[in-house]
């Protein structure tokens, strides 16, 4: 079944005293629930842009966004947004942060110390519980907020670059958490990404975006039987494959 | 990590004493140049004006003690500073809100900035007299210090503090990033928690800002207002009387409380600020 269905979708810019930018074009893709899809392209292509589409934060010009059916209108509340940029409130400690993605789904006061605290030893900050988000480094903070949108819980996460700032080694580490999380409770996942073998190693599928207007011109399934192995022959040939569609010279 | 303690001491020693070389100099100056003048009519001496501060509980000149004058002054503005407080925050926050409330308020609020909180003092001579606090709600003595806060005196306070609450709450309401009310609007939050937990923190440190701007309006109006005939109490009548008096030694006493109350209310207020919104300062 066809959860999301984003129909000949656009999205015109048109600032004050800026040129127009037609930041997507014609843009059709369906998720199904439970899947993930990576989303890749060059920058400005407008995957942000479409990631803020599905959540509501933007309307777009052409076409329509559909959950189950209904058109959305407003907030999407079935799904939340890790953003690209850093986001976490200032004036809280990261618990504070957590907890106030918990206070949305209405979970006890009491509870929430415990929930917040499994979920940041989930992405590996048990200790930073009780720290304010200047103390952390731009690694930590991305993945509070991701500790944040898995406390919120959404039956769709739209997830923007959040582990552009991660070493290989925690990077490949959280893939497998968000994977184990996936597999447990079902989630709708798009996940943008600049990072080939990180969209190879999670997706479902991956589409592919171009610029100037941003649009999607490929759709790739991948078939790779999970869990993945990064070094294996079939990878790597995808992985080929995917830099030629993205026009990456050798 | 203890090597050279005793230097990095002696260091410390020598910073703090830089902070003291330059008013010390001044109080030396201005010691040879009373002593060489001697009219203390005019220059009073650094002792005298040092015997009145350190004997503030004692009578002056008739008109109560250094520390009575101090406290009532201190007493009215805090008075009518906490009136303007709890009317122009909430007001801030609504203009700096609703589109609507802000075009309907802002022409009058732009009429009335520019006009001087000083040039209010003889309108509100006129209009409240000498009439009390206490008296305003049918009490003609309370015999507490309430009887020394005028009605008059609390007007021109509140309109000292007025605008830079006003502005710098709407300044602080308009300036939260969309980011954080867009990462709450995604992370499920209702418009109420929003406003309560994003836009008010967010705004916290421009609020702050302005209460410490306001408060030291209010605090240059007092004094002015407490100078003008018809005041009978705070350390502006004190002023003025020892003028009249030509006691110059309190007089320049109670200029030099007045700048140190000005410090202390402006450093209680910074206190204030690094506790509900020392993010600010610390943010990268
Ligand atoms: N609010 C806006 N006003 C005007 N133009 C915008 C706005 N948001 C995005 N754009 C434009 O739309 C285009 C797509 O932007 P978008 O942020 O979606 O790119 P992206 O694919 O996320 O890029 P990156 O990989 O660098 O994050 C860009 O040309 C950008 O300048
Ligand atoms: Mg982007």
């Amino acid at each position: 079944m066809n959860r999301l269905l984003i129909d000949g979708v656009g999205k015109v810019f048109n600032g004050d005293n800026t040129r127009e930018v037609t930041a997507l074009k014609d843009v059709q893709l369906s998720a199904g629930s439970g899947e993930f899809i990576c989303i890749i392209g060059p920058t400005g292509c407008g995957k942000t842009t479409l990631l803020r589409l599905i959540a509501g934060l933007e309307s777009p010009t052409s076409g329509t966004i559909r959950l189950d059916d209904q058109p959305i209108d407003g907030l999407n509340k079935s799904c939340t947004l890790v953003f690209q940029q850093f986001s976490l409130f200032p004036w809280l400690s990261v618990l504070g942060n957590i907890a106030f993605a918990l206070d949305s789904k209405g979970v006890p006061k009491k509870e929430q110390k415990r929930e917040a605290l499994d979920l940041l030893r989930l992405v590996g900050l048990a200790d930073a519980a009780g720290s304010k988000p200047h103390e952390l480094s731009g690694g930590m903070q991305q993945r509070v907020s991701i500790a944040r949108a898995l406390a919120y819980d959404p039956e769709i996460l739209l997830m923007d670059e959040p582990f552009g700032a991660l070493d290989e080694r925690t990077r490949q580490k959280l893939q497998d958490v968000l994977l184990d999380l996936w597999r447990k409770k079902r989630k709708t996942i798009l996940f943008v990404t600049h990072n080939i073998d990180e969209a190879i190693y999670l997706a479902d599928r991956i589409i592919i975006m171009a610029i100037e207007p941003g649009r999607i011109v490929n759709n790739l399934s991948v078939d790779l039987p999970r869990p993945r192995r990064r070094l294996s022959a079939e990878f790597t040939e995808l992985h080929v494959r995917i830099r030629d569609l993205l026009e990456i010279p050798e | 990590m203890r090597r050279g303690g005793g230097a990095s001491r002696l260091n410390r020693f020598i910073t703090h004493l830089q902070g003291f070389l330059l008013p010390l100099l001044f109080l030396v100056v201005w010691e040879v140049w009373a002593v060489h003048l001697d009219n203390p009519a005019l220059v009073p001496r650094v002792e005298a004006v040092l015997n009145v501060l350190l004997h503030p509980f004692s009578e002056l000149i008739g008109t109560g003690t250094l520390a009575w004058n101090t406290g009532v002054s201190l007493f009215r503005v805090l008075f009518g500073f906490s009136i303007a407080v709890v009317l122009c925050v909430p007001m801030g926050l609504v203009m700096g809100t609703s589109r609507v409330f802000f075009r309907l308020v802002n022409p009058l609020v732009e009429l009335f900035r520019p006009l001087c909180p000083i040039a209010w003092i003889p309108f509100a001579m006129a209009f409240f007299g000498v009439l009390s606090v206490p008296q305003l709600f049918g009490v003609r003595y309370s015999d507490t210090i309430l009887d020394s806060v005028q009605v008059g005196m609390v007007f021109i306070i509140f309109w000292g503090g007025l605008f830079p609450i006003l502005l710098n709450t709407i300044y602080g309401v308009t300036g939260v990033r969309t980011l954080w009310i867009e990462t709450a609007q995604i992370l499920g939050a209702s418009r109420r928690r929003i406003f309560r937990r994003v836009i008010i923190p967010a705004a916290l440190p421009a609020i702050m800002t302005g209460l410490r701007v306001g408060l030291g309006i209010s605090w240059m109006v007092i004094i002015a207002a407490e100078m003008l005939p018809g005041s009978d109490s705070g350390i502006g009548y004190l002023i003025m009387y020892s003028y009249e008096l030509a006691e110059m030694n309190i007089l320049v006493a109670c200029m030099v409380m007045i700048g140190l109350m000005g410090l202390l209310l402006n450093r209680g207020l910074l206190f204030i600020t690094a506790r509900v919104s020392g993010w600010q300062s610390l943010e990268r």
